[in-house]
């Protein structure tokens, strides 16, 4: 006999309560880690974007891009024993639109298109963020310490860095505008490598160690990572607290159950069966109105969460929820028959 | 050897420091199929002895023997089978599952006594044993919306739906006024003999010991007339 069922019908109110706070509390879980991961894209999705492999910068660079020189010969003798390497440049810096208005950018030009947009000399192609801001293609774009300009030759998706939307541009204007004719970073994917000693003098970081060498991009993180572990935590706590109001509340049923002979291990199934239930219907409505939210989230806001990480999320919940409501069952273990009869009317 | 048997059953209640003895030393047989009822002063103990012989609390020293074997020894998993299986309660107060059906209250209990009854057989059982207590035309009804008289009816009817072999019942009739004091006797009386049912009652109403077969009655924690 379905009795968790049952008694979920006859106390709606209450077990409507428990699911509103389960919703509310894995909604805002699910808003926070969606912010977490688009704040992350919107920091570095320049490095996001390319596949798993392995980024150089010179050993004195002490892990810092902008110090890290790797020069054209060595770029040469790296090249002849792999050829699939790319080696690219990023300077921050900013430019004047036709409007007179100044822009912030990331500047970046690479050795080959394989992983960015391949600009002729004398363009740019720029991140869509500053499409929406109004440059449009065939636009001038200078700088008051260039001798030249630039033109808009088109947009990309997605590319950011450090917060900045990339502008990409020809090697050739690179080292005229930034005066070097070295690379900072070199790259190749994890399928590519065969040799090693090629990068010797290099030092080499994964995708997620070179992005912790973004400044703002760790700290960024580390304090969203901690919200959504707070979160969870709490949400962990609540279920316990919630379920042992409920058994409190019940331990008299409980008492009567066990007194005609219902095993401890039905009594629970029972709870168990109504805390998998309440959460797993708050959480497809959270997952729902977050999928939602993403979807009519302004796009100036840096949103972004996959299907796959507030499913992650939810069965981290299911998992908390069933250990706070265990623990907090562990009364109705101790619950004497006896406590129950002489309690008299419930 | 008879169905039930306690021999010398003792039970100390401890306040912190203070031992108070409330049994001291009880031999009770119940003859089968008859009903015994237990009556006495308030606080002799009637209610101790009732529970302890039904397994619901343990004895603090004696044995206490159904079918040849010793409750007092045995593990817990097992007396919850005798229990769920071999007894039937009726309490004070009714005790229903508030959330449950009148239906379901006596489903949930055969059920629970791992009834091999068919679903067929057991929707009949249950039908029969409602109109027995006069329940049937109820039994879409949450114990709630029941009067006090209805919801002891429900529990008697809970209580042998089963079929056990021992109905333990602690004043049932005490929350009834007197003409459904009696019909809730001569129900008892009746299934007892029907389905040969042993059964033991505690009751301080003089009036009901017109429906049982012994008395026994308790002074301060002994058996002072059979
Ligand atoms: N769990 C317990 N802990 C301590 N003392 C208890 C406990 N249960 C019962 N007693 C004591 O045992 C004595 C007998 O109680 P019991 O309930 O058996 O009496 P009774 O004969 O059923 O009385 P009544 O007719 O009023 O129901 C009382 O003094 C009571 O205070
Ligand atoms: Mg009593």
């Amino acid at each position: 006999m379905k009795m968790a069922w049952k008694e979920i019908k006859r106390n709606k109110l209450r077990y409507t309560i428990l699911g509103s706070i389960v919703f509310l509390i894995s909604l805002l879980t699910f808003i926070i880690s969606g912010l977490a991961n688009g704040l992350s894209q919107d920091n570095a999705s320049l490095i996001k974007n390319l596949p798993n492999g392995t980024f150089y910068m010179t050993e004195d660079a002490d892990e810092t891009y902008n110090f890290s020189t790797i020069p054209e010969t060595q770029q040469k003798e790296i090249l002849d024993e792999q050829p699939d390497a790319t080696f690219f440049s990023i300077q921050m810096g900013n430019f004047i639109d036709e409007a007179d208005k100044q822009r912030s950018v990331a500047y970046v030009t690479a050795t080959d298109d394989t992983y960015f947009p391949d600009v002729k000399e004398g363009e740019v192609i720029l991140d869509t963020s500053m499409e929406e801001e109004g440059i449009a293609i065939g636009d001038e774009i200078t700088n008051e310490q260039w001798n030249q300009t630039l033109t808009v030759a088109g947009f990309v998706e997605h590319e950011k860095y450090s917060h900045s939307p990339a502008a990409f541009i020809s090697q050739a204007d690179f080292q005229e505008l930034f005066h070097t004719d070295s690379m900072q970073i070199g790259f190749i994917t994890e399928g590519a490598i065969n040799d090693t000693a090629a990068f010797t003098d290099l030092q080499p970081f994964s995708n997620s160690d070179f992005l912790n060498t973004i400044p703002s991009y760790n700290a960024e993180q580390m304090s969203l990572n901690m919200i959504v572990i707070f979160l969870l935590v709490i949400s962990g706590m609540l279920f316990a607290i919630f379920f042992y109001m409920i058994n409190v509340q019940k331990l008299g049923i409980y008492g009567i159950l066990k007194a005609i002979g219902v095993k401890t291990g039905r009594l629970f199934q029972m709870m168990w069966a109504q805390m998998l239930f309440i959460s797993i219907i708050s959480l497809v409505f959270s997952i729902l109105i977050s999928q939602l939210f993403q979807w009519l989230a302004p796009s100036g806001m840096p949103f972004h969460l996959t299907l796959q990480t507030t499913l992650l999320l939810s069965i981290i919940f299911v998992v908390i929820g069933f250990i706070g409501a265990t623990l907090s069952g562990i009364q109705i273990k101790r619950v004497e028959p006896m406590q129950a009869i002489q309690q008299g009317e419930m | 050897m008879s169905l039930f048997h306690m021999n010398n059953v003792k039970k100390t209640f401890s306040h912190g420091e203070i031992e108070e003895e409330i049994l001291k030393g009880i031999h009770v047989t119940l003859p089968e199929g008859k009903i015994t009822a237990l009556t006495g002063a308030s606080g002799s103990g009637k209610s101790t002895l009732l529970t302890i012989a039904a397994g619901l609390q343990t004895a603090s020293d004696g044995h206490i023997s159904f079918q040849k074997e010793d409750l007092t020894a045995m593990r817990n998993e097992k007396l919850r089978q005798i229990r769920a299986k071999q007894f039937g309660f009726i309490f004070q107060f009714a005790h229903l599952v508030p959330f449950l059906t009148v239906e379901e209250q006596l489903a949930l209990m055969l059920e629970t006594a791992e009834s091999p009854l068919s679903r067929q057989e057991k929707s009949k059982e249950i039908r029969e044993v409602l109109e027995l207590v006069d329940m049937w035309n109820r039994k879409d009804a949450y114990p709630a919306s029941l009067s006090g008289g209805e919801k002891q009816r429900v529990a008697v009817a809970r209580a042998i739906i089963h079929n056990p072999k021992i109905l333990f019942a602690d004043e049932p009739t005490a929350s009834l006024d007197s003409k459904r004091s009696e019909d809730v006797m001569k129900l008892i009386q009746k299934l007892s003999k029907e389905r040969n049912i042993t059964v033991l009652m505690v009751t301080h109403d003089m009036d009901m010991l017109n429906f049982v077969d012994h008395v026994i009655e308790m002074l301060d924690g002994k058996i002072v007339k059979k």
